[in-house]
Protein backbone atom coordinates (compact mmCIF):
# COMPACT_ATOMS: atom_id res chain seq x y z
CA UNK A 1 0.00 0.00 0.00
CA UNK A 2 2.62 2.36 0.96
CA UNK A 3 5.51 3.25 -1.83
CA UNK A 4 9.19 3.18 -0.45
CA UNK A 5 8.37 2.30 2.76
CA UNK A 6 11.76 3.54 5.20
CA UNK A 7 10.26 2.05 8.30
CA UNK A 8 8.71 -1.33 8.25
CA UNK A 9 6.60 -2.49 11.20
CA UNK A 10 5.70 -5.92 11.83
CA UNK A 11 3.92 -8.22 14.06
CA UNK A 12 5.36 -5.56 16.69
CA UNK A 13 4.39 -5.74 20.49
CA UNK A 14 5.70 -3.98 23.25
CA UNK A 15 5.15 -4.74 26.91
CA UNK A 16 5.66 -2.73 29.99
CA UNK A 17 6.01 -5.73 32.01
CA UNK A 18 2.89 -7.77 31.48
CA UNK A 19 0.63 -5.51 29.93
CA UNK A 20 0.77 -4.71 26.53
CA UNK A 21 1.26 -0.98 25.38
CA UNK A 22 0.91 -1.90 21.64
CA UNK A 23 -0.20 -4.71 20.37
CA UNK A 24 0.62 -6.58 16.90
CA UNK A 25 1.13 -3.73 14.82
CA UNK A 26 1.47 -4.00 11.34
CA UNK A 27 2.66 -0.20 9.49
CA UNK A 28 4.92 1.15 6.69
CA UNK A 29 5.99 4.40 6.96
CA UNK A 30 6.10 6.04 3.58
CA UNK A 31 9.24 7.88 2.50
CA UNK A 32 8.78 11.62 2.49
CA UNK A 33 5.03 11.64 3.92
CA UNK A 34 4.08 12.80 6.99
CA UNK A 35 2.48 10.24 9.04
CA UNK A 36 0.23 11.12 11.94
CA UNK A 37 -0.48 8.54 14.88
CA UNK A 38 -3.92 9.31 16.78
CA UNK A 39 -6.14 7.98 19.20
CA UNK A 40 -6.77 9.37 22.93
CA UNK A 41 -5.00 9.38 25.70
CA UNK A 42 -3.51 5.73 26.51
CA UNK A 43 -3.97 4.32 23.30
CA UNK A 44 -0.05 3.47 22.63
CA UNK A 45 0.72 5.68 20.21
CA UNK A 46 3.66 7.70 22.12
CA UNK A 47 5.03 3.90 22.71
CA UNK A 48 4.30 2.92 18.93
CA UNK A 49 6.46 6.13 18.12
CA UNK A 50 9.47 5.56 21.06
CA UNK A 51 9.79 2.18 19.82
CA UNK A 52 10.63 3.47 16.70
CA UNK A 53 13.82 5.16 17.66
CA UNK A 54 14.39 2.69 20.73
CA UNK A 55 13.69 5.43 23.36
CA UNK A 56 12.05 3.10 25.81
CA UNK A 57 15.24 1.00 26.36
CA UNK A 58 15.66 2.97 29.54
CA UNK A 59 12.94 1.70 30.91
CA UNK A 60 13.78 -1.51 32.69
CA UNK A 61 10.61 -3.73 32.50
CA UNK A 62 9.89 -2.64 28.69
CA UNK A 63 10.27 -5.43 26.05
CA UNK A 64 9.58 -6.27 22.70
CA UNK A 65 8.24 -8.94 20.12
CA UNK A 66 7.83 -8.92 16.58
CA UNK A 67 10.45 -6.46 14.19
CA UNK A 68 10.80 -2.91 13.44
CA UNK A 69 12.53 -2.13 9.90
CA UNK A 70 14.73 0.90 9.49
CA UNK A 71 16.16 0.51 5.55
CA UNK A 72 15.38 -3.24 5.95
CA UNK A 73 17.22 -3.75 9.27
CA UNK A 74 15.71 -4.87 12.20
CA UNK A 75 16.81 -2.21 14.84
CA UNK A 76 15.84 -4.43 17.48
CA UNK A 77 18.45 -6.32 16.90
CA UNK A 78 21.62 -7.67 18.83
CA UNK A 79 24.42 -5.46 17.64
CA UNK A 80 22.85 -2.56 16.29
CA UNK A 81 24.97 0.96 16.97
CA UNK A 82 22.32 2.96 18.66
CA UNK A 83 24.43 5.73 18.40
CA UNK A 84 24.55 5.54 14.28
CA UNK A 85 21.01 4.73 14.60
CA UNK A 86 19.74 7.96 16.88
CA UNK A 87 21.41 9.50 14.09
CA UNK A 88 19.17 8.61 11.39
CA UNK A 89 16.12 8.88 13.25
CA UNK A 90 15.35 12.18 14.97
CA UNK A 91 13.10 13.30 17.51
CA UNK A 92 11.70 16.10 19.32
CA UNK A 93 9.14 16.24 22.23
CA UNK A 94 6.33 17.59 23.63
CA UNK A 95 8.08 20.24 25.58
CA UNK A 96 10.69 22.28 24.13
CA UNK A 97 14.11 21.05 25.71
CA UNK A 98 17.21 23.56 24.79
CA UNK A 99 20.32 22.32 27.14
CA UNK A 100 21.78 24.53 29.32
CA UNK A 101 23.95 25.91 26.73
CA UNK A 102 24.39 28.73 23.81
CA UNK A 103 22.29 28.10 20.74
CA UNK A 104 25.17 27.56 19.04
CA UNK A 105 26.20 24.88 21.29
CA UNK A 106 22.54 23.49 21.38
CA UNK A 107 22.38 22.80 17.66
CA UNK A 108 26.78 21.69 17.96
CA UNK A 109 25.72 19.11 20.28
CA UNK A 110 24.55 16.17 18.74
CA UNK A 111 27.13 17.02 15.19
CA UNK A 112 30.30 17.00 17.63
CA UNK A 113 29.01 13.74 18.94
CA UNK A 114 29.54 12.12 15.68
CA UNK A 115 32.99 13.73 15.21
CA UNK A 116 32.48 16.67 13.52
CA UNK A 117 35.57 19.21 14.75
CA UNK A 118 36.51 21.79 12.38
CA UNK A 119 34.70 25.36 13.33
CA UNK A 120 33.64 26.00 9.71
CA UNK A 121 32.21 22.83 9.15
CA UNK A 122 29.86 23.39 12.40
CA UNK A 123 29.32 27.46 11.43
CA UNK A 124 27.44 25.57 8.37
CA UNK A 125 25.35 23.29 10.09
CA UNK A 126 24.20 25.62 12.54
CA UNK A 127 23.29 28.36 9.74
CA UNK A 128 21.50 25.38 7.60
CA UNK A 129 19.84 23.61 10.52
CA UNK A 130 18.63 26.77 11.82
CA UNK A 131 17.54 28.37 8.78
CA UNK A 132 15.62 24.79 7.90
CA UNK A 133 14.14 25.30 11.05
CA UNK A 134 13.09 28.83 9.84
CA UNK A 135 14.63 30.01 13.26
CA UNK A 136 17.55 31.22 12.00
CA UNK A 137 16.72 35.33 11.12
CA UNK A 138 15.57 35.43 14.44
CA UNK A 139 18.79 34.12 16.52
CA UNK A 140 21.47 35.15 14.20
CA UNK A 141 22.67 37.96 16.06
CA UNK A 142 22.23 35.68 19.61
CA UNK A 143 24.06 32.58 18.94
CA UNK A 144 26.34 32.82 21.65
CA UNK A 145 23.60 33.32 24.09
CA UNK A 146 22.02 30.53 26.64
CA UNK A 147 18.89 28.93 24.21
CA UNK A 148 16.99 29.07 27.56
CA UNK A 149 16.50 32.85 27.17
CA UNK A 150 14.34 31.93 23.62
CA UNK A 151 10.50 32.00 23.52
CA UNK A 152 8.52 28.18 23.66
CA UNK A 153 7.98 28.52 20.09
CA UNK A 154 11.69 29.70 19.27
CA UNK A 155 12.88 26.57 21.89
CA UNK A 156 11.06 24.29 20.02
CA UNK A 157 12.16 25.35 16.68
CA UNK A 158 16.03 25.00 18.05
CA UNK A 159 15.17 21.48 19.12
CA UNK A 160 13.86 20.91 15.49
CA UNK A 161 17.16 22.31 14.27
CA UNK A 162 19.33 20.70 16.27
CA UNK A 163 17.44 17.02 15.78
CA UNK A 164 18.21 18.51 11.87
CA UNK A 165 21.75 18.68 12.87
CA UNK A 166 22.78 15.34 12.63
CA UNK A 167 21.72 15.00 9.57
CA UNK A 168 18.66 12.46 10.09
CA UNK A 169 16.41 10.65 7.97
CA UNK A 170 13.08 10.26 9.66
CA UNK A 171 12.26 13.00 12.18
CA UNK A 172 9.66 11.52 15.02
CA UNK A 173 7.66 13.93 16.67
CA UNK A 174 5.96 13.56 19.77
CA UNK A 175 3.24 15.91 20.51
CA UNK A 176 5.08 18.53 19.52
CA UNK A 177 3.12 21.71 19.79
CA UNK A 178 0.99 20.91 22.71
CA UNK A 179 2.99 22.64 25.24
CA UNK A 180 2.54 26.00 22.37
CA UNK A 181 0.22 29.16 21.54
CA UNK A 182 -2.07 28.93 18.62
CA UNK A 183 0.86 31.09 16.94
CA UNK A 184 3.88 29.08 18.02
CA UNK A 185 1.82 25.67 16.62
CA UNK A 186 1.19 26.96 13.26
CA UNK A 187 4.53 28.02 12.81
CA UNK A 188 5.98 24.27 13.65
CA UNK A 189 3.28 22.97 11.16
CA UNK A 190 4.19 25.32 8.58
CA UNK A 191 7.72 24.19 9.58
CA UNK A 192 6.74 20.26 9.81
CA UNK A 193 5.29 20.85 5.65
CA UNK A 194 8.23 22.18 4.61
CA UNK A 195 10.55 19.89 5.73
CA UNK A 196 8.83 16.48 4.54
CA UNK A 197 10.22 17.65 1.13
CA UNK A 198 13.52 16.29 2.83
CA UNK A 199 12.72 13.89 5.82
CA UNK A 200 10.81 11.60 6.62
CA UNK A 201 7.84 12.92 9.45
CA UNK A 202 5.77 10.29 12.13
CA UNK A 203 3.72 13.03 14.43
CA UNK A 204 1.92 11.94 17.56
CA UNK A 205 -0.51 14.65 18.06
CA UNK A 206 -3.62 14.52 20.36
CA UNK A 207 -4.89 17.61 18.04
CA UNK A 208 -7.33 16.09 15.52
CA UNK A 209 -7.13 19.24 13.16
CA UNK A 210 -3.77 19.24 13.17
CA UNK A 211 -3.62 15.37 12.28
CA UNK A 212 -5.79 16.22 9.59
CA UNK A 213 -4.04 19.38 8.53
CA UNK A 214 -0.67 18.12 7.67
CA UNK A 215 -1.03 14.59 7.74
CA UNK A 216 -0.55 12.83 4.47
CA UNK A 217 -1.11 9.28 6.45
CA UNK A 218 -3.14 8.73 9.26
CA UNK A 219 -2.81 5.73 11.74
CA UNK A 220 -5.63 5.51 14.36
CA UNK A 221 -4.48 3.63 17.46
CA UNK A 222 -7.18 2.77 20.03
CA UNK A 223 -6.23 0.70 23.74
CA UNK A 224 -3.14 -0.42 22.28
CA UNK A 225 -4.56 -1.71 18.63
CA UNK A 226 -4.10 -0.59 15.51
CA UNK A 227 -7.36 0.06 14.21
CA UNK A 228 -7.03 1.79 10.93
CA UNK A 229 -4.34 3.30 8.59
CA UNK A 230 -4.82 5.05 5.31
CA UNK A 231 -4.49 8.39 3.48
CA UNK A 232 -5.68 10.87 5.60
CA UNK A 233 -8.35 12.55 3.35
CA UNK A 234 -9.45 8.54 2.81
CA UNK A 235 -9.83 8.04 6.60
CA UNK A 236 -11.31 11.48 7.06
CA UNK A 237 -14.25 11.04 4.21
CA UNK A 238 -15.13 7.42 4.78
CA UNK A 239 -13.69 5.70 8.09
CA UNK A 240 -13.96 2.07 7.97
CA UNK A 241 -14.03 1.67 11.42
CA UNK A 242 -16.84 2.22 13.52
CA UNK A 243 -14.27 3.39 16.53
CA UNK A 244 -12.44 5.66 14.39
CA UNK A 245 -15.68 7.13 13.23
CA UNK A 246 -16.42 7.87 16.72
CA UNK A 247 -13.20 9.21 17.27
CA UNK A 248 -12.80 11.59 14.42
CA UNK A 249 -16.78 12.41 15.58
CA UNK A 250 -15.96 13.47 19.56
CA UNK A 251 -17.72 10.55 20.60
CA UNK A 252 -14.35 9.17 22.13
CA UNK A 253 -11.83 11.04 23.32
CA UNK B 1 -12.98 30.66 55.88
CA UNK B 2 -12.51 32.54 59.37
CA UNK B 3 -10.67 29.42 60.22
CA UNK B 4 -8.11 29.69 56.95
CA UNK B 5 -7.49 33.15 58.35
CA UNK B 6 -6.91 32.36 61.65
CA UNK B 7 -4.52 29.33 61.39
CA UNK B 8 -2.51 31.29 58.07
CA UNK B 9 -1.99 34.28 60.44
CA UNK B 10 -0.42 32.01 63.33
CA UNK B 11 1.64 30.40 60.29
CA UNK B 12 2.82 33.84 59.16
CA UNK B 13 3.86 34.69 62.91
CA UNK B 14 5.66 31.77 63.57
CA UNK B 15 8.09 32.39 60.31
CA UNK B 16 8.69 35.29 61.05
CA UNK B 17 9.35 34.59 64.69
CA UNK B 18 12.26 31.93 62.97
CA UNK B 19 13.24 34.84 60.25
CA UNK B 20 14.09 37.33 63.29
CA UNK B 21 15.51 34.93 65.54
CA UNK B 22 18.23 34.39 62.66
CA UNK B 23 18.55 38.21 61.85
CA UNK B 24 19.25 38.97 65.47
CA UNK B 25 21.51 36.01 65.75
CA UNK B 26 23.78 37.45 63.20
CA UNK B 27 23.39 41.44 63.70
CA UNK B 28 24.26 40.91 66.93
CA UNK B 29 27.29 38.87 66.90
CA UNK B 30 28.48 40.49 63.80
CA UNK B 31 27.91 43.94 65.46
CA UNK B 32 29.24 42.99 68.69
CA UNK B 33 32.62 42.47 67.62
CA UNK B 34 32.61 45.03 64.37
CA UNK B 35 34.20 47.52 67.23
CA UNK B 36 37.41 45.43 67.57
CA UNK B 37 38.02 45.54 63.83
CA UNK B 38 41.13 46.83 62.67
CA UNK B 39 43.81 46.22 60.34
CA UNK B 40 46.40 44.32 63.42
CA UNK B 41 43.11 42.64 64.15
CA UNK B 42 43.61 40.91 60.46
CA UNK B 43 47.16 40.99 59.79
CA UNK B 44 48.70 40.11 62.91
CA UNK B 45 48.99 36.72 65.03
CA UNK B 46 47.15 37.33 68.86
CA UNK B 47 49.60 38.39 71.55
CA UNK B 48 50.45 39.10 75.27
CA UNK B 49 48.13 35.56 76.17
CA UNK B 50 45.39 36.49 73.52
CA UNK B 51 45.05 40.40 74.73
CA UNK B 52 46.47 41.61 72.01
CA UNK B 53 47.44 41.22 68.62
CA UNK B 54 44.97 40.14 65.89
CA UNK B 55 43.75 36.66 64.82
CA UNK B 56 45.34 36.58 61.18
CA UNK B 57 46.49 32.54 61.72
CA UNK B 58 43.10 31.31 61.96
CA UNK B 59 41.12 33.45 59.46
CA UNK B 60 44.29 31.34 57.36
CA UNK B 61 43.62 28.24 59.29
CA UNK B 62 39.84 28.20 58.30
CA UNK B 63 40.24 28.91 54.52
CA UNK B 64 42.74 26.18 54.35
CA UNK B 65 40.36 23.90 55.98
CA UNK B 66 37.53 24.94 53.93
CA UNK B 67 39.56 24.52 50.67
CA UNK B 68 41.00 21.51 51.22
CA UNK B 69 37.62 19.81 52.49
CA UNK B 70 36.05 21.06 49.66
CA UNK B 71 38.74 19.60 47.54
CA UNK B 72 37.95 15.75 48.65
CA UNK B 73 33.99 16.35 49.32
CA UNK B 74 33.33 17.60 46.15
CA UNK B 75 34.94 14.93 43.66
CA UNK B 76 33.59 12.70 46.33
CA UNK B 77 30.25 13.72 46.70
CA UNK B 78 29.31 14.26 43.14
CA UNK B 79 30.61 10.66 41.92
CA UNK B 80 28.62 9.17 44.72
CA UNK B 81 25.61 11.66 43.91
CA UNK B 82 25.80 10.67 39.96
CA UNK B 83 25.91 7.17 40.79
CA UNK B 84 22.57 7.33 43.13
CA UNK B 85 20.79 9.33 40.37
CA UNK B 86 21.82 7.48 36.75
CA UNK B 87 23.41 4.16 37.99
CA UNK B 88 22.07 2.59 41.21
CA UNK B 89 18.22 2.85 40.38
CA UNK B 90 16.45 0.68 42.52
CA UNK B 91 19.56 -1.69 43.43
CA UNK B 92 19.79 -3.01 47.05
CA UNK B 93 23.17 -1.13 46.94
CA UNK B 94 21.82 1.89 45.70
CA UNK B 95 19.41 1.66 48.69
CA UNK B 96 21.55 1.19 51.33
CA UNK B 97 23.82 4.20 50.21
CA UNK B 98 20.94 6.10 50.37
CA UNK B 99 20.09 5.19 53.94
CA UNK B 100 23.69 5.37 54.85
CA UNK B 101 24.15 8.99 53.41
CA UNK B 102 20.72 9.79 55.16
CA UNK B 103 22.33 8.77 58.68
CA UNK B 104 25.11 9.99 57.99
CA UNK B 105 23.71 13.17 58.27
CA UNK B 106 22.17 12.99 61.06
CA UNK B 107 25.57 12.27 63.28
CA UNK B 108 26.20 14.93 65.58
CA UNK B 109 29.65 16.52 64.98
CA UNK B 110 31.84 15.46 67.72
CA UNK B 111 31.16 11.85 66.82
CA UNK B 112 32.79 12.97 63.29
CA UNK B 113 35.28 14.47 65.56
CA UNK B 114 36.23 11.16 67.69
CA UNK B 115 36.23 9.04 64.06
CA UNK B 116 38.69 11.72 62.65
CA UNK B 117 40.88 11.15 65.69
CA UNK B 118 41.43 7.60 65.63
CA UNK B 119 41.37 7.28 61.41
CA UNK B 120 43.21 9.75 60.20
CA UNK B 121 45.18 11.31 63.15
CA UNK B 122 45.96 7.68 64.82
CA UNK B 123 45.50 5.27 62.33
CA UNK B 124 46.52 7.21 59.25
CA UNK B 125 49.65 8.45 61.23
CA UNK B 126 48.11 12.69 59.85
CA UNK B 127 48.98 13.39 63.73
CA UNK B 128 46.77 16.54 64.61
CA UNK B 129 47.00 18.39 61.12
CA UNK B 130 45.30 20.23 58.22
CA UNK B 131 44.89 16.64 56.66
CA UNK B 132 42.95 14.68 58.91
CA UNK B 133 40.65 18.05 60.03
CA UNK B 134 39.95 18.33 56.41
CA UNK B 135 39.16 14.85 55.74
CA UNK B 136 36.65 14.94 58.84
CA UNK B 137 34.91 17.96 57.73
CA UNK B 138 35.44 16.38 53.92
CA UNK B 139 32.97 13.30 55.65
CA UNK B 140 31.12 15.28 57.41
CA UNK B 141 29.88 17.27 54.51
CA UNK B 142 29.42 14.32 52.18
CA UNK B 143 25.89 13.40 52.80
CA UNK B 144 25.32 17.70 51.97
CA UNK B 145 26.74 17.30 49.08
CA UNK B 146 25.79 14.30 47.24
CA UNK B 147 21.93 14.55 47.90
CA UNK B 148 22.06 17.47 46.84
CA UNK B 149 23.71 16.02 43.57
CA UNK B 150 21.21 13.23 43.48
CA UNK B 151 18.01 15.38 43.69
CA UNK B 152 19.36 17.84 41.67
CA UNK B 153 19.73 15.03 38.80
CA UNK B 154 16.72 13.31 39.80
CA UNK B 155 14.17 16.77 39.21
CA UNK B 156 15.66 17.30 35.60
CA UNK B 157 12.97 15.97 33.09
CA UNK B 158 12.79 13.13 31.25
CA UNK B 159 12.43 14.79 28.07
CA UNK B 160 15.90 16.45 28.52
CA UNK B 161 17.84 13.08 28.75
CA UNK B 162 15.72 11.68 26.23
CA UNK B 163 16.49 14.62 23.55
CA UNK B 164 20.45 13.56 24.61
CA UNK B 165 19.90 10.34 24.18
CA UNK B 166 17.80 10.83 20.95
CA UNK B 167 20.78 12.80 19.09
CA UNK B 168 22.94 9.90 19.14
CA UNK B 169 24.43 10.11 23.05
CA UNK B 170 25.85 7.67 25.10
CA UNK B 171 24.97 7.41 29.23
CA UNK B 172 28.12 9.16 30.24
CA UNK B 173 27.42 11.61 27.17
CA UNK B 174 24.33 12.74 28.50
CA UNK B 175 25.08 12.40 32.49
CA UNK B 176 28.25 14.61 31.82
CA UNK B 177 27.69 16.79 28.66
CA UNK B 178 23.82 17.73 29.75
CA UNK B 179 22.74 16.54 33.36
CA UNK B 180 25.68 17.94 35.12
CA UNK B 181 25.52 22.09 33.08
CA UNK B 182 21.96 21.17 34.10
CA UNK B 183 22.24 20.68 37.35
CA UNK B 184 24.97 22.79 38.16
CA UNK B 185 23.59 26.14 40.04
CA UNK B 186 22.14 23.57 42.21
CA UNK B 187 25.02 21.81 42.87
CA UNK B 188 26.70 24.80 43.16
CA UNK B 189 24.04 25.79 45.62
CA UNK B 190 24.61 22.84 47.85
CA UNK B 191 28.14 23.33 47.55
CA UNK B 192 28.46 26.73 49.13
CA UNK B 193 25.70 25.58 51.98
CA UNK B 194 28.17 23.10 52.80
CA UNK B 195 30.93 25.20 53.16
CA UNK B 196 29.03 27.59 55.33
CA UNK B 197 28.92 24.59 57.67
CA UNK B 198 32.17 23.70 57.62
CA UNK B 199 33.95 26.96 58.50
CA UNK B 200 31.80 27.05 61.85
CA UNK B 201 32.78 23.23 62.59
CA UNK B 202 34.25 23.51 65.86
CA UNK B 203 34.06 19.66 67.98
CA UNK B 204 35.52 17.97 64.60
CA UNK B 205 38.25 20.48 64.16
CA UNK B 206 39.09 20.66 67.70
CA UNK B 207 39.52 16.98 67.77
CA UNK B 208 42.01 16.58 64.94
CA UNK B 209 43.26 19.41 63.55
CA UNK B 210 43.39 22.58 65.66
CA UNK B 211 45.63 24.03 68.28
CA UNK B 212 45.30 26.83 70.70
CA UNK B 213 48.37 29.32 69.35
CA UNK B 214 50.52 29.55 66.44
CA UNK B 215 52.69 31.48 66.15
CA UNK B 216 53.88 31.00 62.35
CA UNK B 217 51.82 29.95 59.52
CA UNK B 218 51.14 26.26 58.90
CA UNK B 219 54.10 24.62 56.10
CA UNK B 220 52.26 22.05 55.02
CA UNK B 221 48.79 20.29 55.19
CA UNK B 222 50.66 17.79 57.75
CA UNK B 223 50.95 20.82 60.53
CA UNK B 224 47.84 21.52 62.59
CA UNK B 225 46.40 25.13 62.29
CA UNK B 226 44.42 27.79 64.26
CA UNK B 227 40.76 27.99 63.00
CA UNK B 228 38.13 30.53 63.58
CA UNK B 229 35.82 28.95 65.51
CA UNK B 230 38.56 27.01 67.76
CA UNK B 231 39.66 30.14 68.44
CA UNK B 232 36.49 31.46 69.65
CA UNK B 233 36.23 27.93 72.02
CA UNK B 234 39.79 28.15 73.49
CA UNK B 235 39.53 32.01 74.62
CA UNK B 236 35.89 31.55 75.88
CA UNK B 237 37.12 28.68 78.24
CA UNK B 238 40.54 29.41 78.96
CA UNK B 239 41.26 33.12 79.09
CA UNK B 240 40.48 35.68 81.80
CA UNK B 241 38.10 38.81 81.19
CA UNK B 242 41.11 40.93 79.18
CA UNK B 243 41.23 37.86 76.35
CA UNK B 244 37.25 38.20 75.68
CA UNK B 245 37.25 40.97 73.14
CA UNK B 246 39.32 39.09 70.79
CA UNK B 247 36.47 36.30 71.32
CA UNK B 248 33.94 38.82 70.05
CA UNK B 249 35.95 39.75 67.19
CA UNK B 250 36.28 36.45 66.13
CA UNK B 251 32.91 36.04 66.30
CA UNK B 252 32.18 38.62 63.88
CA UNK B 253 34.55 37.59 61.22
CA UNK B 254 33.14 33.77 61.13
CA UNK B 255 29.34 35.03 60.81
CA UNK B 256 31.05 37.36 57.96
CA UNK B 257 32.64 34.62 56.68
CA UNK B 258 29.15 32.34 56.99
CA UNK B 259 27.17 35.66 55.98
CA UNK B 260 29.16 35.93 53.36
CA UNK B 261 28.86 32.25 51.75
CA UNK B 262 24.79 31.73 52.68
CA UNK B 263 24.45 35.40 50.43
CA UNK B 264 26.25 33.75 47.14
CA UNK B 265 24.17 30.93 47.43
CA UNK B 266 20.92 32.50 47.76
CA UNK B 267 22.24 34.98 44.62
CA UNK B 268 22.74 32.10 42.80
CA UNK B 269 19.29 29.97 44.09
CA UNK B 270 17.80 33.49 42.85
CA UNK B 271 19.19 33.28 39.79
CA UNK B 272 18.28 29.95 38.95
CA UNK B 273 14.58 30.45 39.21
CA UNK B 274 14.91 33.25 37.13
CA UNK B 275 16.82 30.98 34.75
CA UNK B 276 13.51 28.33 34.36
Amino acid sequence: MIENPVIRVKNFTGYYGEKAGVKDINVDFGKNKITAIIGPSGCGKSTLLRSINRMNDNIPVYRTEGEILFEGQNINERGVDLTKFRKKVGMVFQRPTPFPMSIYDNITFGPKLHGIKRKSQLDEIVETSLRQASLFDEVKDDLKKSAWGLSGGQQQRLCIARALAVDPEVILLDEPTSALDPIATKHIENLVEELVAKYTIIIVTHNLAQAVRISDYMLFMFQGDLIEYGKTSDIVKQPKDPKTEEYLTGKIS
Amino acid sequence: MKRDLIISTVFRIISYFAFLVVVFIFLTTIIDGLQYFSWEFFTQSPSKGMTAGGVFPAIIGSIYMLLLSLLFAIPIGLMTGIYLSEYGGNSKLAELLLTAITSLAGVPSVVFGLFGLAMFSIAFGFRTSILSGSLTLAIMTLPVISSSVHEALNSIPRDIRESAYALGAKKTEVIFKVLIPYAKLRVLTAILIGGGRIIGETAPVLLTGAIFYATRMPDSVMDPTMTLPTHIYYITMAYGDKAQWMAKGTISVLMLFVLIIYSIAFVIRGRMQKIK
